[in-house]
C-alpha cells in the first residue's frame, strides 16, 4: 500500500508544486503582509483600522447591495428565460446562441459600450427616449447619486443573466420527465408542477449557479472602474475597487491584504449560508 | 551523453555571458501621444548608439502600478521610466530614483524643473521634464465676439459669459469634469487657487475647509448649473465632446485636446476656440501642472546609458521633434521656435500658462489625498452634500491620511 502511494508521488508533485507556488505561498505571504507595518514590524494595525474606516464600511455595504440586487434579478430572469426557451418546440438552439452574446464580450468592452450608451447628451439611451418625446434632462444614469448604482447593476444584469440562463437551461434538460408527466396526469396545474416538481429537482443546479455568480459578483471591479470609478462620491464604490485603490494607487499593500481577508471571510460565510438555505428540507 | 550535456551547458553559459555584456535599455512609457514620442526617440537613439532598446508601453492606469512594483522590489526591469509629476514624491522619497549625473540647463521652464527636485524646488535633480503639460482655458472666441465679451480675466467673467452665451445660443455656457477622483480635483484646483485657497498649508496640514476654499466650491457649483446634466460623472472625453460638438462654450482642458479642436474630421468648431491661461479671481489665474518626467530607477542595470539617453531625449533638437509628434515641450526655446509657433497657434498661451503653473501638493500621500478630496467634491457636485459640509468632511478625511503618512 505504502509503495503504491510513493509511486504516485512523482506524478502528483508537479501539480502540487504549481498549487503551492500559485495559491498556498501567495496566501501565506498575504497573511504576512497584512500583519506587517511599513517599517517591517509585526502589527495588528491593519486589522484594527478596518473598524475605523468609514469608506471600507460603505464599500462593503454597497458590495452587499450590488451582489444581492444583481443576483436576485439575474436569477429570476435567467430562470424565466430558461423555462420559456425550454418550453419551445422549435428554435431552441438559435435562442440559446443569441442569449450568450453579451456574456461572450469582455467585461471591459461591455462597460465601455455602456458608458457611451449612458452618456446623458450623446448616448443612444437618452437619444431614443428624447425621440419618443420624453424629457431626459433629469436622466443622468451613471452620473446621478441615486441612479448610478442601479445603472451599474443594469449592465451586470445585461451581461451575466445569460450565464444563469445557460446553467439553469442545462439543469432543466437534465431533469427526468417522468415525475412531470405523472404530475400532469394527476391533474396538477403548470404552477404546481413548477413549484412542487421542477424547482425541487432543479435545486442542485440552482445552488451551483447562485454560488458561482455570487462569488463573481462580490469581486465586481472592471465594469465599475470603467463606468463610474466608484462615484459620484462613493455611490458605486465596492470593496474590490477600494482594495485595488489601496494597494496599487496608495501603495498600502498591508491594509489591502487585511481588507481582502475580510472580503474572503464574508464571501465564505455568504456561500455557506446559501448552501445551507438551499440544502435545507422543504 | 554526459559530455554532450556539459557541452550544451557551457554553450548556454557563454551565450548568457555574451548577452549580459550587450548594451541594452528597457524603457517604460505611457501608452499615448506622450509615450509614442519618447518611443520614437528611443528607437532613433538606440540605432545611432548600437544599443538594443525595448519600450514597454502601458496605459496610464497601469503605468504607476508597474513602475512602483518594479522600483520598490528593485528588480531593475526598467532602465528609464516615464512618470507623471504627482508620482515623483512617492518614488523619490522611497529612494527609488537615481540622482541625475549632472544638472539640467536653464532653458527648461521653471515649474517643470522645480518638480524634478527633491525636496521640491530646493533639492537635487532626480528627473528631467519631457512633456510640458499645464491646464489651459478653452473658450469660443466667435461667440465672445458675437456677444461683445472680452477674453475672460476672472472666474466671475466666465460665469457671466456662460450665462449670456448659454441663454443666447441655447447651448451649455460651461462644461466641466466632475467624476470622482482625479477628474473633479483637476477641474477644481484652478478655482481653489484663484479664490486664494489650497489643499494643504506649508506644514502639510489640510486647509481645504477654509472660507476661501468653500467659496471656490460654491462657485464651482454655480458653474455646474450652467454645465450639461450629468457633468458630475464627466471625464475629459465627455468635456471635449461637448466642445467639439459645439454644445458647450467654455471649459478647462489640457493641451492634448488642442489639435482635436482644430481638426475638421473631429471638430465642428475648427478655428473658433481660443486657448488662454487660466482666469484669476482673488489671486492670479493658475493652471495645474501635469508634466511628464523621465527618470532613471536606482536599481537600473544600465544607468550610464540611461542617463545618456534622457539627457539626449530632452535636448532642444529632440524636444522639437517630440513637439512635432504632438508633445508640448518643456523648453522655452522650443516654445519660441518660429517654425513651431507658425504650426501651433496655442504655443504662446501654453508657455505663459506653463510658466505660471502650479504642481499638485508635493507629498507622497497625494494619490490618497486626491482620492479623499475627490469623493467630497464629487458629492457636492452630485448635489448630495452642501459645499461647506463637503469641504469640512474632506479636510477631516485628508487629516487622517496625513496622520497615517506621518506615522510611517
Amino acid at each position: 500500500m505504502m509503495r503504491r502511494r510513493h509511486a504516485a508521488l512523482p506524478w502528483v508533485a508537479p501539480a502540487m508544486f504549481v498549487l503551492i507556488a500559485l495559491s498556498v505561498y501567495p496566501m501565506f505571504y498575504a497573511v504576512k503582509v497584512s500583519l506587517t507595518s511599513p517599517s517591517g514590524a509585526w502589527t495588528l494595525s491593519n486589522f484594527t483600522r478596518l473598524f475605523q474606516d468609514r469608506l471600507f464600511g460603505i464599500a462593503l455595504i454597497q458590495t452587499v447591495v450590488f451582489t444581492g440586487a444583481a443576483l436576485a434579478v439575474e436569477f429570476l430572469l435567467g430562470l424565466a428565460l430558461a423555462l420559456l426557451i425550454d418550453s419551445l418546440t422549435r428554435g431552441k438552439s438559435l435562442f440559446r446562441a443569441g442569449m450568450l452574446v453579451p456574456m461572450l464580450l469582455p467585461p471591459v468592452v461591455a462597460a465601455v459600450a455602456w458608458r457611451l450608451i449612458y452618456n446623458p447628451q450623446f448616448g443612444v439611451l437618452n437619444g431614443t427616449l428624447r425621440r419618443m418625446g420624453a424629457d431626459t434632462s433629469a436622466l443622468t444614469w451613471t452620473s446621478g447619486d441615486a441612479s448610478a448604482l442601479a445603472s451599474v447593476i443594469l449592465v451586470d444584469i445585461w451581461e451575466w443573466t445569460p450565464f444563469l440562463f445557460l446553467l439553469l437551461s442545462a439543469g432543466l434538460q437534465a431533469i427526468p420527465q417522468e415525475p412531470i408527466e405523472a404530475a400532469r396526469i394527476d391533474g396538477a396545474s403548470a404552477w404546481q408542477i413548477l413549484r412542487d416538481v421542477t424547482l425541487p429537482l432543479l435545486k442542485p443546479t440552482i445552488l451551483l449557479a447562485l454560488l458561482l455568480r455570487a462569488m463573481d459578483l462580490v469581486r465586481i471591479f472592471d465594469q465599475i472602474f470603467i463606468l463610474t470609478q466608484g462615484g459620484p462620491g462613493t455611490a458605486t464604490e465596492t470593496a474590490s475597487l477600494y482594495i485595488y485603490r489601496t494597494a496599487f494607487r496608495f501603495s498600502n499593500f498591508g491594509y489591502a491584504a487585511a481588507m481582502s481577508f475580510v472580503l474572503l471571510a464574508a464571501t465564505m460565510l455568504f456561500s455557506r449560508g446559501l448552501m445551507r438555505l438551499l440544502r435545507s428540507p422543504k | 551523453m554526459l559530455l554532450r550535456l556539459i557541452a550544451i551547458a557551457l554553450l548556454c553559459g557563454i551565450a548568457a555571458c555574451s548577452r549580459s555584456t550587450e548594451r541594452s535599455l528597457t524603457i517604460a512609457v505611457n501608452a499615448g501621444v506622450e509615450g509614442s514620442a519618447l518611443k520614437a526617440a528611443a528607437q532613433e537613439w538606440g540605432a545611432s548608439k548600437g544599443v538594443k532598446v525595448e519600450v514597454v508601453e502601458l496605459p496610464y492606469a497601469n503605468l504607476f502600478e508597474k513602475e512602483q512594483l518594479d522600483l520598490t522590489s528593485r528588480t531593475g526591469a526598467y532602465d528609464v521610466i516615464m512618470l507623471d509629476d504627482p508620482w515623483f514624491p512617492k518614488l523619490v522619497e522611497n529612494g527609488n530614483l537615481a540622482a541625475l549625473s549632472r544638472d539640467p540647463d536653464a532653458d527648461f521652464v521653471g515649474p517643470c524643473l522645480d518638480v524634478c527636485k527633491n525636496p521640491y524646488r530646493s533639492g537635487r535633480y532626480y528627473a528631467l521634464p519631457y512633456v510640458g503639460n499645464s491646464q489651459l482655458f478653452f473658450y469660443r472666441k466667435d461667440l465672445f465676439e458675437k456677444y461683445k465679451l472680452a477674453s475672460p480675466a476672472t472666474w466671475h467673467d466666465v460665469l457671466a459669459a456662460a450665462k449670456k452665451i448659454g441663454d443666447g445660443e441655447k447651448m451649455f455656457g460651461y462644461v466641466m469634469r466632475a467624476a470622482a477622483g482625479n477628474a473633479v480635483v483637476a477641474d477644481f484646483m484652478p478655482l481653489l487657487w484663484a479664490f486664494g485657497g489650497d489643499v494643504l498649508d506649508a506644514s502639510g496640514k489640510p486647509v481645504c475647509d477654509s472660507p476661501a476654499a468653500i467659496d471656490a466650491l460654491r462657485f464651482m457649483l454655480e458653474l455646474g448649473k450652467l454645465s450639461p446634466p450629468g457633468y458630475a460623472g464627466f471625464n475629459a472625453d465627455e468635456v471635449s465632446a461637448h466642445l467639439l460638438q459645439s454644445t458647450a462654450a467654455m471649459s478647462i482642458n489640457w493641451p492634448a485636446w488642442i489639435s482635436a479642436m482644430d481638426d475638421p474630421a473631429k471638430s465642428k468648431v475648427t478655428g473658433k476656440i481660443e486657448f488662454v491661461p487660466m482666469p484669476g479671481e482673488r489671486a492670479s489665474g493658475v493652471g495645474e501642472l501635469g508634466t511628464w518626467l523621465v527618470a532613471v530607477p536606482a536599481a537600473s542595470k544600465h544607468a550610464a546609458d540611461a542617463f545618456e539617453f534622457i539627457f539626449w531625449a530632452t535636448e532642444p533638437a529632440q524636444m522639437k521633434k517630440a513637439a512635432q509628434r504632438g508633445n508640448p515641450p518643456t523648453r522655452k526655446s522650443v516654445f519660441e521656435d518660429a517654425e513651431l509657433r507658425a504650426k501651433y497657434r496655442a504655443f504662446p498661451a501654453q508657455l505663459k500658462s506653463l510658466e505660471a503653473a502650479r504642481p499638485r501638493p508635493r507629498t507622497p500621500q497625494w494619490n490618497e489625498i486626491e482620492n479623499a478630496f475627490g469623493i467630497y467634491l464629487s458629492k457636492a457636485n452630485a448635489g448630495t452634500m452642501p459645499a461647506d459640509e463637503a469641504m469640512r468632511a474632506a479636510a477631516r478625511e485628508i487629516a487622517q491620511v496625513v496622520a497615517r503618512g506621518q506615522a510611517k
